[in-house]
């Protein structure tokens, strides 16, 4: 009992972090059909502008001013890069973002070195918020879940509830047509892609505090980030916050799990043998827990190929 | 008439690359043979972006399978199991050819994007899982094993080793220019270009890919074997994500839409990686540097720019073409060289070498040496003349490249816009 509810905990808090920076990454996507491959660089580098500046401003400042930088580079991107390749197709674009993914890695270890760096949450924010079968549950965690929990609502707000979010919806819909009507569309797309660079910079902003802050954070979060909008099916913010969440909790469960093939097999009595064979049987799902995911993607695109909420190819 | 000359060039190429390598010392032997490695994960990698339009950010992974395949069987023979060496590359083709079924018959249930995306975290499912298996993938050190003699040769020099690998290049590139002219990969062409409508003539298009996908891992995997006959051993971080971002650099800076472009750039990079690896920290960078100028401003690579002034050369006035590129090459040089210094000054700033000597000057600024000379942090000329460097060189290369493209413009052609987009296979 106390193993699930804490699984849980850590599964949703996670699941939340992925989602803060899939949604701004299916909402370009949805929006203007680029797939910004350096979307997870711009989480990294929210990570390491936060910790720069809260190592002289302190820790809140930090957290503010990350996001708005990196809200404004990937507004210069949108404005001043992709235009050029655009007419070369959307593979050009893809690559691009790709090389600039690259860049700001290599960029990230130019600058404070191939070592995690050491950027911590204040200590005020160091208690536990409460405690659960005498383990202490840290708050921070309960922040992390709790900023993404209010950016969901307010994105959603913004998008269902205000004359903003029609315009935008409109733009993702029919360009052409919104266009037409007087909007202007350029102006909107520049902002939703700075928008959702901003929200992976807060992202990266709060969880490096709390996660290891070091120059493959960007890969690391950004291939299950890539299986997350493979699961949730791109362009679907309510696909992504589902498949964000299945793979927090899968990944978080499977780390306390000692099961293994060996056994699954001992089940129907075949336990010695498939522990005699070794590999692959004898393997721990705990220590296979960074696998889950791309296990898990496997088996939508057999039962599921567009994703559990994509529309069909 | 054109056939002949072709025919002709590769021959003389073919000759140099017999030829020259016995005078060469060991070091630049070493990087023919990554280099001839290189070219053909490269060719490989572009059959299936180049002619299937599939474009696969995951092709470490079978590079991976075919260097383990490689090494296991060497193992083998090592214990006395009868298999000529020269014939273990078919190990990794044999691999690369059932993990690329397996792989690509999950990769090619989407396309486009979700493509590009399910090869990525294919190819971070072997990077995570490989440690785990000591059995097969020798843990984190990963497994290592020899080179055994056959019929008299000992494999024991490079310069072996080197006409192993040139063999099976060869072998391979020709194999896979001819399975360009089959009717198989004109359908392949057909595939990138409107699979509606290949699916409507009756072809189940989902096997044509498969197909396709597992033709290219097969020969991915020939290329990581003959990797693992040089260097005799391997260990997982093969499969991880910067040996697939390598392939993708390589390929589109030579050319993708040109068949022998990925050599070009497969050889460019390999070479100055070669000679320059040892000099700077930053080579990553000025690759990543590289790639996005190419994108931004030659879409088509240095084999589609070659391509197109090759095409069109009786129609070029040189004598004033000539100039012009000319000066657009100062003006490269003059950029090259701001952008080096600046980030070879911020490595020197920000490494721990210079926070060492910071310390010990008691929290100021100490000069640091770069480029055989020293310069001083606060100093104004230090960063004015990077700066001088970056704008003398963009005014040059703005201008000329104005000229240039108004050039190509009077020609009714220019070489940026000639590049065909290379469509994702469909929508995404």
């Amino acid at each position: 009992m106390e193993f699930a509810i804490i699984s849980t905990l850590n599964g949703v808090t996670y699941g939340l972090l992925l989602f803060m920076v899939s949604a701004g990454l299916t909402l370009i996507f949805g929006m203007m059909g680029v797939l910004n491959f350096a979307h997870a660089s711009f989480y990294m580098l929210g990570a390491y502008i936060a910790y720069a500046v809260s190592s002289i401003f302190g820790f809140w400042v930090g957290i503010a001013v990350a996001p708005i930088i990196v809200g404004l580079i990937g507004m210069a991107v949108e404005r001043f890069l992709l235009p050029r390749v655009h007419a070369h197709g959307h593979a050009h674009e893809l690559l691009l973002t790709f090389g600039l993914a690259l860049i700001i890695e290599e960029l990230i270890k130019l600058f404070f070195g191939d070592f995690p760096v050491n950027y911590q949450m204040p200590g005020g924010m160091r208690f536990s918020a409460f405690s659960i079968f005498g383990a202490d549950y840290p708050f921070y965690r309960i922040f992390i879940g709790g900023v993404a929990a209010v950016m969901f609502t307010a994105l959603w707000v913004l998008l269902t509830r205000t004359r903003t979010g029609i315009v935008v919806r409109a733009a993702e819909r029919l360009p052409a047509m919104a266009e037409a009507l007087g909007h202007n569309i350029p102006m909107v797309f520049m902002f939703v892609f700075g928008t959702g660079a901003a929200l992976a910079g807060l992202a990266g902003a709060v969880a490096g505090a709390f996660y290891p802050t070091n120059p493959n954070m960007g890969i690391e979060l950004g291939v299950i980030v890539f299986v997350v909008v493979v699961v949730g099916g791109l362009g679907s913010l309510k696909g992504s916050l589902v498949a964000s969440l299945l793979i927090g909790l899968f990944s978080s469960f499977a780390v306390g799990l000692d099961w293994s093939l060996a056994s699954l097999m001992g089940l129907v009595g075949l336990g010695d043998w498939a522990r005699s064979l070794g590999g692959l049987m004898t393997l721990k799902l705990s220590s296979i827990s960074a696998t889950i995911p791309f296990a898990l993607m496997l088996i939508v695109l057999l039962v599921r190929p567009a994703g559990l909420m994509g529309e069909r190819n | 008439m054109a056939a002949i000359r072709n025919t002709l060039l590769l021959a003389a190429l073919l000759a140099l690359l017999i030829a020259v390598p016995p005078f060469l010392g060991l070091g630049w032997q070493n990087a023919l043979v990554n280099i001839l490695i290189a070219s053909l994960f490269a060719l490989a990698f572009n059959l299936l972006i180049g002619q299937a339009g599939l474009l696969s950010f995951g092709h470490a992974a079978y590079f991976g399978i075919g260097a383990f395949a490689a090494l296991h069987l060497m193992i083998a023979i090592e214990d006395g199991f009868p298999f000529p060496t020269p014939l273990v590359p078919l190990a990794g083709a044999v691999a690369g050819l059932l993990i690329g079924l397996i792989a690509g018959y999950f990769a090619t249930m989407r396309s486009g994007v979700y493509f590009a995306l399910v090869t990525l975290a294919i190819a971070e499912l072997f990077h995570s899982l490989a440690p785990r298996l000591e059995a097969v993938f020798g843990g984190e050190s990963g497994i290592s094993t020899m080179r055994m003699p056959w019929s008299g040769i000992t494999f024991g020099s490079m310069l072996e080793i080197y006409y192993l690998t040139l063999a099976w290049v060869l072998i391979c590139g020709l194999g896979l220019w001819a399975y360009t002219r089959t009717p198989f990969g004109r359908l392949t062409l057909a595939l990138r270009d409107n699979e509606q409508r290949v699916r409507f003539l009756g072809y189940s298009t989902h096997s044509v890919k498969v197909i396709v996908f597992a033709v290219s891992t097969m020969l991915t995997g020939v290329a990581g074997s003959l990797q693992a006959i040089s260097n005799e051993t391997a260990n997982y971080s093969l499969f991880a994500s910067d040996v697939s971002a390598q392939v993708v650099l390589q390929t589109f800076v030579g050319g993708s839409t040109v068949f022998f472009g990925p050599v070009i750039g497969a050889a460019i990079f390999t070479l100055f990686s070669f000679l320059v690896s040892d000099l700077t920290r930053s080579w990553v960078l000025y690759q990543g540097l590289i790639f996005v100028l190419v994108m931004l401003y030659a879409p088509s690579g240095i084999g589609g720019v070659l391509q197109h002034h090759l095409r069109t050369r009786r129609q070029l006035d040189w004598r004033s073409l000539s100039g012009l590129y000319l000066l657009a090459l100062v003006g490269g040089v003059l950029i090259t060289a701001g952008a080096v210094f600046l980030t070879e000054t911020v490595a020197v700033l920000f490494g721990e070498e210079y926070a060492v000597a910071r310390r010990n000057a008691g929290g100021g600024l100490p000069d640091y040496q770069l480029f055989g000379a020293s310069w001083n942090p606060a100093g104004i000329l230090t960063w004015l003349l990077p700066l001088v460097l970056l704008a003398g060189g963009g005014a040059i290369t703005v201008s000329t490249r104005r000229h240039i493209s108004a050039f190509w413009n009077s020609k009714g052609q220019s070489p940026d816009t000639s590049a065909k987009p290379i469509s994702l296979g469909g929508a995404a």
